[in-house]
């Protein structure tokens, strides 16, 4: 099977961050950057300029000037066979993930950490998988855990031992690579772990995530 | 004019004016002479009458003055500390029109300090803002290419410099992370990006997260808009008053609570906590007053030993004080050109 490589457009207002991006992306033989814009309106008419040609994944800045990332992302996501739409921001904070799961992003990235999750993110998104950032699981996994000592009734399946030993460090705020020495298990076994968890408590995507975290009041409808 | 209006001066110098004339009637009148040298008996007559006159005019002008020197002891002892406190004004005139101009003064001296007031919190929250902005958009960006660079030199980089890359790269992170939190507590950005009720959902996440007690939050649906001096005062109400339970109230559980009551949305803070009897105003509750003042809302805590605290903020949905200077602008997230 040939895949052609994910076409990806990068949208932030520093020329000097979308370099940086950019250089990690290109080291991916999977990803390919074909444009940059340096804010949302200029993101828009590029994604309907012939000459750019399809856009498989636009990577947006949160905070920029004239249209924020989340509005651009809402005007693309208007558009008729959106591209996927993946945040890149400097705030650590679970309500500015759920507002990009809204506008229509599947996953949202921290830019301190951009180094490490933007390659995984990409491709989880690609995927059709959200890409849930570190503060955002473990605020999530913390409301289900309440939920159960609660005695409510959680949808979900039943979690393996090993995954329910992840969970529980998730929600004490352990990032990925301190799991992972905890447990002594990789990097990419922790990975796994946690897109299993996510997909049997039933946030896989960003549809199933949004419902999750209103049905939770973790956020507003 | 009736006689008690009359102006302190006037009245004085009719009480002496009516003593003179009443002596100079009892000298005219009076089957009086003095002689050319001036007998016993005559300097007794002429003491006894100007004794006579002066006590009349000190027992007179006593009844006018004696109020004044009371309301001024009484002024002495008005501090300005406990605002609202005012002289009672007493019966008699001159004293009572004191008090009144007194009083007046208190009220325009207290509306001065609550508007300075609320202008000083203002400039400190513009001040935030733009520092916070500052080290979010030039020192946040800068610090993020760094953080790119390195990642992108380790995978080129020969074998032996990957260790100090990496070293490198760990600390551009942590400083990334540390302008971050120190930006989020100068402004809370999301209040501005998302809204109150997104700015309170992650006060409540990130308390809950501190392990301190369970939190419940209630949000009433389609709260009536309040302006964004209100909003901030809201959220920055409901952050301290959720310090104050992390750090005084060893409490189980906390409601956050937001909702409408009649024309005002009202913010409650109740924790199950050990409450206390009195409750002695630290900064932290004296900023709280303050920052309410400045919406033209109102604060109440009430607590009592065992039974935990409440906080209660409510603030008017129209615009509250005009004038209060507007923080820069900064693109809204929220959607409004919808
Ligand atoms: N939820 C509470 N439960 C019990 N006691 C409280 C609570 N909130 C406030 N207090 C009491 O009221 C006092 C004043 O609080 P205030 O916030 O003004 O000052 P502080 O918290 O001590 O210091 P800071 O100025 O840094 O906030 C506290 O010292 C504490 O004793
Ligand atoms: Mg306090």
């Amino acid at each position: 099977m040939t895949t052609q490589p994910t076409r990806v457009m990068l949208v932030d207002d520093h020329t000097l961050v979308r370099r940086g991006v950019r250089l990690i992306l290109e080291q991916e033989p999977d990803l390919e950057v074909v444009a940059e814009a340096g804010d949302g309106a200029e993101a828009l008419a590029l994604l309907r300029d012939p000459e750019v040609g399809p856009v498989d994944l636009v990577v947006l800045d949160i905070a920029m000037p004239r249209m924020t990332g989340l509005q651009a992302a809402r005007e693309i996501a208007r558009r008729q066979d959106p591209p996927r739409m993946l945040m890149l921001s400097m705030h650590d904070n679970e309500q500015y993930f759920f507002e990009s799961l809204k506008a229509g992003a599947s996953g949202y990235v921290l830019k301190s950490v951009a180094d490490e999750d933007l390659v995984a993110a990409c491709r989880a998104a690609m995927r059709g998988e959200a890409f849930v950032y570190p503060g955002a699981m473990s605020a999530l996994v913390r409301d289900y855990l309440d939920r159960i000592r609660r005695g409510e009734r959680v949808p979900g399946s039943v979690l393996t031992a090993r995954e329910d030993e992840v969970l529980k460090l998730i929600a004490e705020g352990s990032s990925s690579k301190e799991i992972a020495r905890a447990l002594t298990i990789s990097l990419k076994t922790v990975e796994r772990h946690r897109a299993n968890i996510l997909a049997k408590l039933g946030m896989r995507d960003r549809t199933q995530l949004t419902r999750y975290a209103i049905r939770a009041g973790l956020i507003e409808p | 004019m009736r006689v008690a209006e009359l102006p302190l001066y006037w009245k004085v110098c009719l009480i002496n004016g009516a003593v003179f004339a009443a002596g100079t009637l009892v000298l005219a009148l009076a089957p009086l002479s003095v002689s050319e040298q001036v007998l016993a008996s005559e300097a007794a007559v002429l003491a006894v009458g100007l004794t006579l006159m002066v006590a009349t005019n000190a027992a007179l002008l006593r009844r006018s003055l004696a109020p004044v020197d009371r309301v001024a002891r009484q002024m002495q002892q008005t501090g300005l500390v406990d605002s609202g406190t005012r002289l009672e004004p007493p019966s008699s005139e001159p004293g009572d029109r004191l008090v009144a101009a007194f009083n007046q003064m208190l009220d325009r001296v207290e509306a001065e300090r609550s508007t300075s007031n609320a202008k000083a919190l203002a400039a400190q929250e513009a001040e935030r803002h733009r520092i916070a902005q500052e080290l979010h958009d030039e020192v946040g960006q800068t610090l993020t290419v760094v953080l790119l660079g390195l990642k992108q030199l380790e995978s080129r980089a020969p074998d032996e410099l990957v260790p100090d890359l990496v070293a490198a790269k760990e600390t551009a992170r942590d400083a990334l992370d540390e302008v971050r939190r120190v930006a989020r507590r100068l402004r809370p950005g999301v209040l501005e990006d998302l809204g109150l009720h997104s700015a309170l959902a992650a006060l409540a996440t990130d308390f809950s997260a501190a392990g301190r007690a369970q939190l419940t939050r209630t949000f009433g649906r389609g709260l009536p808009p309040l302006s964004n001096e209100a909003e901030l005062v809201v959220y920055r109400v409901a952050q301290e008053a959720l310090t104050n339970v992390a750090r005084h109230a060893e409490a189980h559980h906390v409601d956050l609570s937001l909702t409408r009551l009649g024309d005002r949305v009202v913010l409650e803070v109740t924790d199950d906590g050990r409450g206390c009897a009195h409750l002695e105003p630290g900064s932290g509750v004296l900023g709280m007053r303050e920052r309410a003042v400045l919406v033209g809302g109102e604060l109440s805590i009430s607590s009592r030993p065992g039974q935990g605290t409440r906080v209660r903020l409510a603030v008017p949905c129209e615009p509250g004080l005009p004038d209060v200077p507007d923080v820069p602008d900064v693109p809204d997230a929220g959607g409004s050109r919808r």
